[in-house]
């Protein structure tokens, strides 16, 4: 039986090419410190801590939860580091949540980052292995194939990925933490940008960026006295399947849908594009949203491009569903920290605190990550009520 | 019956990275470039050779450099009588924990000495720089017995 956990503060650094002038401790300490202030707390009221970030290979640190234990207050606390590729910063605060949900601790601090510009995230992502074909493609060449195969099957227009691209960025350029900010992105920019692995343009790809999100999970007794309104945790789920195997659904993995439906079912939730009011997803190439729409059962399959040509996931266009108001992925990506950035970002929706990117009245919200060959998936739904 | 052929290959995997040091590493090395050593104040007073960027104790950010003295003395060492490609010296050398005037905790670096019997715990020791300090802890090329 878990008891109720809710989020009580949210610390991000401002997502950008290099920080050159922080350490990678430097850096992860900047979101912790900022979760703490958020939550008016001091390392002293951490019981534990939960650090998540991508492949040690993409730095080339090797378990650098180890080398941050004095920036992140550690000492003398359990800390524990949790490993899903690109969906480990939604993983990690659900293993925090549930190292309260569980009632063995009462405040856990999670933490999640990426110094981009230190590290070599496009190559170490296919490294060569020997009897196998080097993909040599990175992520954007990985998945080009899967969403040249939804286009065939579902027959979505040929803006539709172009359309995601620039609303999202017109979401980022109301976050001021966003990394890119671009004001003036139109249809015809993001067209004419060049074509990196075909259907995915340069400007239908995530960035490369630097930066860190923190959290700090208390339980409901001190969640009730929390300094600012809390984000209660209505529901977490995780799945994950094998990268390959004979007859795997790429475009619209098992373990996607059946991580939104144990997750909805817990948020008692039976048509998210009603029942939620927003929804921070892990889109890191634009044709991921109508994708995403379908497997999270925001659209019958094949029908998740008519929401995006629609501006139903348009916070601009006063779309019923927003979907990344802050730019998401496609505007941040400090890949370690993207997941929770997500999971953050719908935590900030329910507790009304992003200004210009704020979904009117948002009470209830999703984030989501997935990573590797789109075979691991977490998930939240959190409140601003307990439910 | 014959065992199949298992095949095997080695292979090598390399990247290139790049790392910033912050402003409180990055300042003791930018200092050694200067032929200074400093260390950084804790909590509790000790100062901290080479300097931490957060307390040991309170995890709180630490700021305040104090430099300290070029000479020092020998708390622990281990004399290395057959040195390896890879070690600072071509002769036999102690690798010694050194506590520098000024600073409250020890730090590692090489010591030169001619034999073994000559190095002791409480030996004064004393920098000798690089001809051209780059801002690398090897700057300080070694110490030796004063």
């Amino acid at each position: 039986m878990s008891t109720l956990a809710a989020v009580v503060g949210i610390g991000q650094t401002k997502y950008t090419t290099k920080r050159e002038d922080v350490s990678i401790a430097g850096l992860v300490r900047e979101a912790a410190a900022r979760a703490l202030q958020d939550a008016d707390l001091g390392w002293d009221d951490i019981d534990a801590v939960i650090v998540g970030k991508a492949p040690d290979m993409f730095e080339g640190v090797v378990m650098p939860e180890i080398y941050l234990t004095d920036a992140l207050g550690c000492n003398g606390k359990p800390m524990l580091r949790v490993h899903t590729a690109g969906s480990v910063g939604g993983s990690t605060a659900l293993v925090a949540a549930s190292h309260v949900q569980s009632g063995a601790f009462k405040r856990v601090l999670t933490v999640a980052f990426e110094k981009q510009s230190e590290s070599n995230a496009m190559w170490a992502l296919s490294n060569p292995q020997p009897f196998s074909t080097h993909l040599n493609a990175g992520a954007g060449g990985y998945f080009a194939p899967i969403i040249r195969e939804y286009i065939r099957r579902s027959g979505a227009p040929y803006d539709t990925g172009i359309k995601v691209a620039v609303k999202d960025r017109l979401h980022g350029a109301r976050n001021p933490l966003a990394h890119l900010q671009l004001p003036n992105i139109n249809m015809q920019e993001v067209e004419e940008s060049f074509m990196l692995w075909d259907p995915i343009r340069y400007l239908e790809s995530c960035p490369s960026s630097d930066g860190a999100c923190a959290m700090v999970i208390a339980s409901e007794e001190l969640a009730d006295k929390a300094a600012r309104p809390p984000a209660w945790i209505r529901g977490v789920a995780m799945r994950s399947e094998p990268t390959m195997y004979a007859g795997r659904e790429e475009v619209n993995p098992q373990a996607g849908r059946d991580c939104a439906a144990d997750v909805y079912k817990q948020a008692g939730i039976t048509d998210p594009r009603k029942d939620l009011d927003v929804a921070e997803v892990y889109v890191p190439f634009s044709w991921y949203e109508p994708m995403w729409l379908e497997n999270l059962g925001f659209a019958p399959e094949g029908e998740g491009w008519k929401l995006t040509m629609e501006g139903a996931t348009s916070l601009i266009d006063g779309g019923d569903i927003p979907w990344n108001p802050s730019g998401g992925v496609l505007s941040s990506n400090p890949i370690g920290a993207s997941g929770m950035i997500r999971f953050a970002e719908a935590a900030r929706q329910v507790r009304g605190e992003c200004g210009e990117h704020q979904v009117e009245g948002a009470k209830l919200a999703l984030g989501h990550a997935y990573g590797g060959g789109a075979q691991f998936f977490a998930m939240w739904v959190v409140g601003a009520e307990k439910g | 019956m014959s065992q199949p052929d298992v095949l095997h290959q080695a292979f090598e995997l390399g990247f290139t990275y790049t790392r910033s040091t912050g402003p409180v590493v990055g300042r003791f090395l930018t200092e050694l470039k200067k032929r200074n050593i400093v260390g950084i104040k804790a909590s509790d007073g000790r100062v901290i050779v080479p300097p931490m960027e957060y307390d040991p104790d309170t995890a709180e950010e630490l700021g305040e450099f104090v430099e300290v003295g070029q000479q020092g003395e020998i708390v622990s060492f281990a004399w290395v009588r057959e040195p390896r490609a890879a070690h600072p010296f071509d002769r036999p050398f102690a690798w010694a924990m050194i506590k520098l005037d000024g600073a409250d905790v020890p730090m590692v670096h090489c010591v030169a000495a001619e034999a073994e019997s000559d190095v002791a715990t409480g030996a004064r020791v004393q920098a000798v720089w690089a001809d051209e300090p780059r801002g690398f802890i090897t700057d300080i090329r070694c110490f030796e017995l004063v």
